[in-house]
C-alpha cells in the first residue's frame, strides 16, 4: 500500500475511533452521566496525584529508597491495572467487523487498532501518581532525565499490560473459565516472585532493577521491554484476525439448548409463568445475566467478608454497613434496570391483562427468594455473636419490605430498552432517576440503620427495621398495584420510550 | 465480473449449511438467489465475502477492471474489495456516525471526490426520500428501513463491478421496494454490474434478476435462466410443494 494510502486510512480510522468513544450510547441521551464519569476521572485523578506526593513521604527514611518500594510492588498495580480493564477496553475484533466488507485490508486494520490501544491515553492514566511521585523520588539520584525514564518506564510497563490484557480479554471472550489463567498467574508471580522466600524476592527485586535502568537510560531495559512487547503484540496480531470471524460468525453458531419447562413453578399459576420468564431471562440474556452474576458475586463477597473477616469487627459503621449491603446489594444491582429488558417485548406484554402486575410479582417474589443467600451467611456472624439474629432479620425484613418497594418505584420511570445480548458497555444505560434511585436504595438503609444504632441501641434499630420492613412486605400487594397502575398512566411514554430505544 | 464456486462445503456442527460442487455467476448477470429460511442463503454470502471460513472450496472473482485482468480467490486476497459492494445487514455499519459522514468515510477510502460523492448521492435522491440526509441522526438511530438504505447506498457509492444485497427488500416501505428494483435496473445497465441478491419476495427478485437460483438445504436444487412467465410459474410452483408437504 502507497504511503498516502496508509496515513488517509490511518486518520479516518482515528477519526472514527474518536467518534466512537465521544458518540458512546451510554452518554448519548444522559448528561448526567457523562458529568458523572467525568467527575468519576478529575475524582480518581485528583486521588493519584494527592497519592503520589505523600506515597514520597510515607517511604521517606526506609532501607529502600522511595520508588524502590514502588516499583518492586509493579506487579500490584498492574494487577489493578488488568481488572480496570474490564469496565473500558474492547477488543479490536469487535471493532473491526464494521470496516470488514471496505476496502480496507484487514491486516492494516489490526496493526491500526492494536498501535492505537499501546498508544491510547488510559494508559497514561497512572501518570497522575508517577509523575507527582516521581519528580520528589528520583531527580535527586537521577536527575531529571532519569525523571523522564521512570515516566516512560511506567508508561512502557501499562502498554505491555494493555496487550497482555488484550490476550485475555479475547480469549475470555470466548470462554468465560479464561480468567482464571491470568489470575493464577499473577497470584503466582506475586506469591513465588515476593512471598515465598523473604531472601529471595526475586520479583520485587527485578522489578527494582529494571526501573532503576529506565532511570538511568539502560539501553537492556530498553531492549527487555522490545523482547516482551513484540512476541505478546504478534500474538495478539494472530490472535485478533481469528477473533474477527468468531465476531461475525456469532449469529451463524446458534447452539442447541435443552429447553427445561420448570414444572415445579406451575402450581403458582400465572406468576409461577412469570417466574419461569424471570428465570429464563437471566439464564439466558447475556446483558440480564451479567448483572445477575455481579450482583450476586457482590453479595457473596459481602457475606464472605461479613462471615468469615474480623477486620470489621472494631468498625460499628462498617458491620453495619457490610451488614446491609449483603442483603439490598442484588437487588438494587438488578432492580435498578427493572422493565428495561421487557422494553425488548413491551408491546407483547401490553396486550394482555395485567401482564405486566403478575410480571412485577413474580420479579418481587424472585427477589425475595434470593434473599435466602445472605440470610444463609449471616448465621456465622450470628454464630459468633458478631450481630444478633434480630439485626439480620431486620435487614432482611427491611430489604424485602422497604429497599424493594423504593426500588420498584423505577418500574413506573424507566423508559430505555436495555439490549439483552450485547456488552454492558454497549447499551445506554443509567439515566438520572435510575442513578439517584439506585444511590438511595442503597445509602439510606444503612443511614436509617446507623442513626437508629447510634441514637437508641442495636436491638431497638433491628426492632424498628423489622416492624417497618415486616409493613412493607406484607402489603407488597398494594405497593405493587399501585406500581402498576401507575405505570399503566405512563404506558404511552414508556412504551414510545421502549420502542426508540430498541 | 465473473464469480466461480468450486466445491464449496460448510457445516456448522452436523448440519452441512452448504454443499456447491461448482457454480459460475457471468459478468453481466443478475442473480437472484432464492429459498426458504435456513437454506443457506446467507451463509453462501458470508462465503463469498469472507466473512466465514469454508470448510473445503473456494470462491473466485475475476474480470476486467480499468481495463485490467483481475482475479482472486476471496478468502486468500483482499483486492476483490476494491471493486466489490455488499451489504448483508445493519450489524456492519458504522453506526455511530451519522449517514453522511459515513458516506463520507466510503467516499474517501474509495477514492472518490467530496463533490462526485454529492453527484452519486444524488441519484439515490428518490430511493433516500428525504429521510437519510440532513436528519443530523446517527445511523444507530434511524429506523430498520433507513438504516437499510444507509448500507444499501454505501455498498452502491464507489461503482462496484460485483454488488452483493442479502435481502435488499427487507424493512423497506412498497414505494422504496419500487424505488430499489429501479435503482439496480438501472445499475446493472449502467455499470454493466453483475449483481447478486438474495429474496424472499418472489416477485421482485423475479421481476429485476435474469437468472434465479434456487437454493435449498444448502444445496443448487435448480437454476433458470429468464423466461418469466415459465419461471413464475415454476418457483411458485415449487414453494407451493414445499408447503403441501409440510401440511
Amino acid at each position: 500500500m502507497e504511503f498516502s494510502r496508509v496515513r488517509l486510512l490511518y486518520q479516518l480510522v482515528s477519526h472514527n475511533q474518536r467518534l466512537q468513544t465521544r458518540r458512546h450510547p451510554m452518554f448519548e441521551k444522559n448528561m448526567a452521566m457523562k458529568i458523572l464519569s467525568y467527575i468519576f476521572i478529575a475524582f480518581w485523578a485528583v486521588y493519584l496525584v494527592m497519592l503520589g506526593f505523600t506515597a514520597y513521604s510515607y517511604f521517606e527514611g526506609s532501607a529502600l529508597e522511595a520508588f524502590d518500594w514502588v516499583d518492586g510492588g509493579m506487579i500490584w498495580f498492574l494487577i489493578i491495572d488488568f481488572l480496570s480493564r474490564f469496565s473500558m477496553q474492547e477488543t479490536p475484533a469487535q471493532n473491526i467487523k464494521q470496516y470488514k466488507l471496505h476496502n480496507i485490508p484487514t491486516g492494516f486494520l489490526l496493526h491500526t487498532f492494536l498501535l492505537r490501544m499501546g498508544l491510547q491515553p488510559y494508559n497514561l492514566f497512572w501518570a497522575f501518581f508517577f509523575v507527582p511521585f516521581g519528580l520528589r523520588a528520583i531527580p535527586q539520584f537521577y536527575g531529571m532525565l532519569g525523571f523522564f525514564g521512570f515516566i516512560i518506564g511506567w508508561w512502557l510497563m501499562y502498554v505491555l499490560n494493555s496487550y497482555w490484557y488484550l490476550l485475555w480479554r479475547t480469549l475470555i471472550n470466548r470462554n468465560f473459565h479464561y480468567l482464571a489463567i491470568p489470575l493464577l498467574i499473577y497470584a503466582a508471580l506475586a506469591y513465588w516472585g515476593i512471598f515465598y522466600d523473604d531472601e529471595n524476592q526475586w520479583l520485587f527485586t527485578g522489578t527494582i532493577r529494571l526501573m532503576r535502568g529506565f532511570c538511568q537510560w539502560n539501553p537492556l531495559c530498553w531492549l527487555i521491554f522490545c523482547l516482551v512487547v513484540v512476541p505478546l503484540y504478534l500474538v495478539n496480531f494472530r490472535l485478533q484476525k481469528v477473533a474477527i470471524y468468531v465476531e461475525i460468525a456469532k449469529t451463524e453458531m446458534v447452539k442447541q439448548f435443552k429447553s427445561h419447562n420448570m414444572t415445579f413453578l406451575d402450581r403458582f399459576g400465572v406468576i409461577g409463568e412469570y417466574l419461569k420468564l424471570e428465570l429464563k431471562s437471566t439464564i439466558r440474556n447475556l446483558v440480564v445475566r451479567k448483572q445477575f452474576i455481579t450482583g450476586s458475586l457482590c453479595m457473596l463477597m459481602l457475606c464472605s467478608l461479613f462471615s468469615f473477616s474480623d477486620i470489621y469487627d472494631d468498625l460499628p459503621f462498617m458491620r453495619v454497613f457490610i451488614c446491609v449491603y449483603c442483603f439490598t446489594c442484588l437487588g438494587v444491582m438488578t432492580l435498578t434496570t427493572v422493565m428495561c429488558a421487557e422494553g425488548n417485548y413491551i408491546d407483547g406484554l401490553m396486550v394482555r391483562k395485567e401482564t405486566v402486575l403478575s410480571l412485577l410479582k413474580a420479579k418481587y417474589y424472585f427477589q425475595c427468594l434470593m434473599l435466602i443467600v445472605p440470610s444463609l451467611f449471616s448465621l456465622m456472624p450470628i454464630m459468633e455473636g458478631k450481630i444478633s439474629w434480630l439485626t439480620a432479620l431486620g435487614c432482611l425484613l427491611f430489604t424485602s419490605g422497604a429497599v424493594f418497594p423504593f426500588i420498584f418505584q423505577l418500574a413506573v420511570y424507566n423508559d430505555a430498552t436495555i439490549h439483552l445480548n450485547e456488552k454492558l458497555t454497549k447499551t445506554g444505560r443509567d439515566t438520572k432517576v435510575q442513578m439517584l434511585m439506585s444511590g438511595a436504595a442503597l445509602f439510606l438503609p444503612m443511614l436509617v440503620m446507623y442513626a437508629l444504632v447510634q441514637f437508641f441501641n442495636d436491638e431497638v434499630a433491628a426492632m424498628s427495621m423489622i416492624v417497618i420492613g415486616l409493613l412493607g412486605t406484607v402489603l407488597h400487594p398494594f405497593w405493587l398495584r399501585n406500581i402498576y397502575k401507575r405505570f399503566m398512566e405512563r404506558r404511552y411514554a414508556n412504551m414510545d420510550g421502549f420502542r426508540n430505544s430498541r | 465480473m465473473n464469480l466461480t464456486i468450486e466445491k464449496l462445503t460448510k457445516s456448522f456442527g452436523e448440519k452441512q449449511a452448504l454443499n456447491i460442487d461448482h457454480y459460475a455467476i457471468h459478468s453481466g448477470e443478475t442473480i437472484g438467489l432464492v429459498g426458504n429460511n435456513g437454506a443457506g442463503k446467507t451463509t453462501l454470502f458470508r462465503i463469498i465475502l469472507d466473512l466465514l471460513h469454508a470448510d473445503t472450496g473456494c470462491v473466485t472473482i475475476d474480470g476486467v477492471v480499468d481495463g485490467q485482468p483481475v482475479s482472486c480467490d476471496t478468502s486468500k486476497s483482499e483486492a476483490w474489495k476494491a471493486y466489490t459492494g455488499a451489504f448483508v445487514d445493519t450489524g456492519f455499519l458504522i453506526d455511530y456516525l451519522t449517514p453522511e459522514e459515513y458516506f463520507r468515510f466510503i467516499a474517501k477510502i474509495s477514492g472518490i471526490s467530496d463533490a462526485v460523492m454529492h453527484d452519486r448521492l444524488l441519484q439515490f435522491d428518490g430511493f433516500m426520500n428525504g429521510e437519510i440526509l440532513g436528519q443530523k441522526t446517527l445511523i444507530r438511530n434511524l429506523s430498520m428501513g433507513n438504516k437499510q438504505k444507509v448500507g444499501i447506498i454505501g455498498a452502491m457509492l464507489h461503482y462496484p463491478k460485483l454488488l452483493i444485497l442479502d435481502e435488499p427488500f427487507n424493512f423497506l416501505d412498497p414505494t422504496s421496494q419500487l424505488a430499489m428494483k429501479y435503482l439496480l435496473e438501472t445499475y446493472s445497465k449502467e455499470q454493466k454490474a453483475t449483481i447478486i441478491v438474495s429474496s424472499h419476495n418472489l416477485t421482485h427478485t423475479l421481476d429485476i434478476c435474469s437468472r434465479i437460483t434456487l437454493l435449498e438445504h444448502g444445496i443448487i436444487l435448480k437454476d433458470y435462466d429468464r423466461d418469466y412467465a415459465m419461471l413464475n410459474s415454476e418457483i411458485e410452483e415449487y414453494f407451493r410443494g414445499q408447503q403441501s408437504g409440510k401440511n
